[in-house]
């Protein structure tokens, strides 16, 4: 049976290191409407009406919002879907 | 006029034959487009056969670009990305124009019923459209104004009407469903 050294948590630290999040993040269009961002957030990420209208005016008024957090995968998956509802959204390292 | 919620998932669209005949073309129009960038992609049976197609590259024409945007700054994560997902981006928003279209084509009077899956298809099918129109326009923050008083001679005066009444059919369907979001609450 093995046994659990010592390095374990040396080894896990790199680990989380390269799994530090993501982020997804939406600009500002002047074509968009406010109504329907709101719609797609609410739809997409299953956010309350509360949740999804805060984002849509952070878009609206800083030109841009951060809309979801995580993995890369992840993150791939709501740029797609945000781009298939017609949003300007991109990815990015959390640092960025 | 416009979309109105209609009973449980299920919301009806007004439309006259002269509105109909707009989004059809219009439609008609976006499907074209996105032709165009397959027809020019790469074809290499096993690479379509796995959804990626030649294009690395971001289109080169604007319309075609806010359709399909890079997803990332990065010039090389982008290309990336685009390789393996670009095919699958046109094809969805292929699938919205054409529910969209066939259904206002199978239409025998002035009323559309749709349900709540139809009428994401419609939102993202409408969207593109204004973007598309948005491009054309050049549409920012500050135009809304100039193309208001548009000369009624210019040929963007029309563009800029379908433009707004898109926009004005657009945001009836989201309150329709934001409607019906409300009443499923608990």
């Amino acid at each position: 049976m093995a046994q659990v050294e010592g390095e374990v948590e040396e080894l896990t630290n790199p680990l989380f290191f390269v799994d530090r999040p993501w982020v997804t993040v939406v600009w500002d269009d002047p074509v968009n409407l406010m109504s329907y961002v709101t719609y797609v957030f609410m739809s997409l990420f299953n956010y309350s009406k509360e949740r999804a209208t805060e984002l849509m005016l952070l878009v609206h008024n800083e030109g841009r919002a951060v809309v979801s957090s995580g993995r890369r995968e992840e993150m791939e998956r709501d740029v797609a879907r945000l781009h298939e509802f017609g949003l300007w959204a991109t990815l990015a390292r959390d640092d960025q | 006029m416009g979309f109105s919620k209609s009973g449980k998932d299920s919301f009806i669209l007004d439309v006259s034959a002269n509105e109909r005949e707009v989004l059809i073309n219009l439609s008609g129009q976006v499907i074209e487009i996105l032709a165009e960038r397959v027809d020019a992609a790469t074809t290499d049976p096993l690479a379509e056969l796995i959804g990626i197609t030649g294009h690395d590259s971001p289109p080169d024409d604007e319309v075609l670009m806010r359709l399909l945007p890079n997803a990332y700054a990065d010039p090389v994560d982008a290309s990336e990305f685009r390789r393996y997902t670009e095919s699958d981006l046109r094809g969805k928003k292929r699938t919205h124009a054409m529910l969209m279209r066939s259904q206002l084509m199978e239409l025998e009077d002035e009323k559309l019923l749709i349900d709540s899956h139809d009428a994401m298809a419609w939102l993202g099918a409408m969207n593109d459209i204004r973007l598309a129109l948005g491009v054309r326009l050049d549409v920012d923050e500050n135009s809304h104004e100039k193309l208001e008083l548009l000369s009624p001679d210019d040929p963007m005066h029309a563009v800029f009407a379908v433009y707004s009444w898109l926009g004005w059919l657009q945001e009836s369907l989201v309150l329709a469903l934001m409607q019906d979001l409300d009443v499923r609450e608990p």
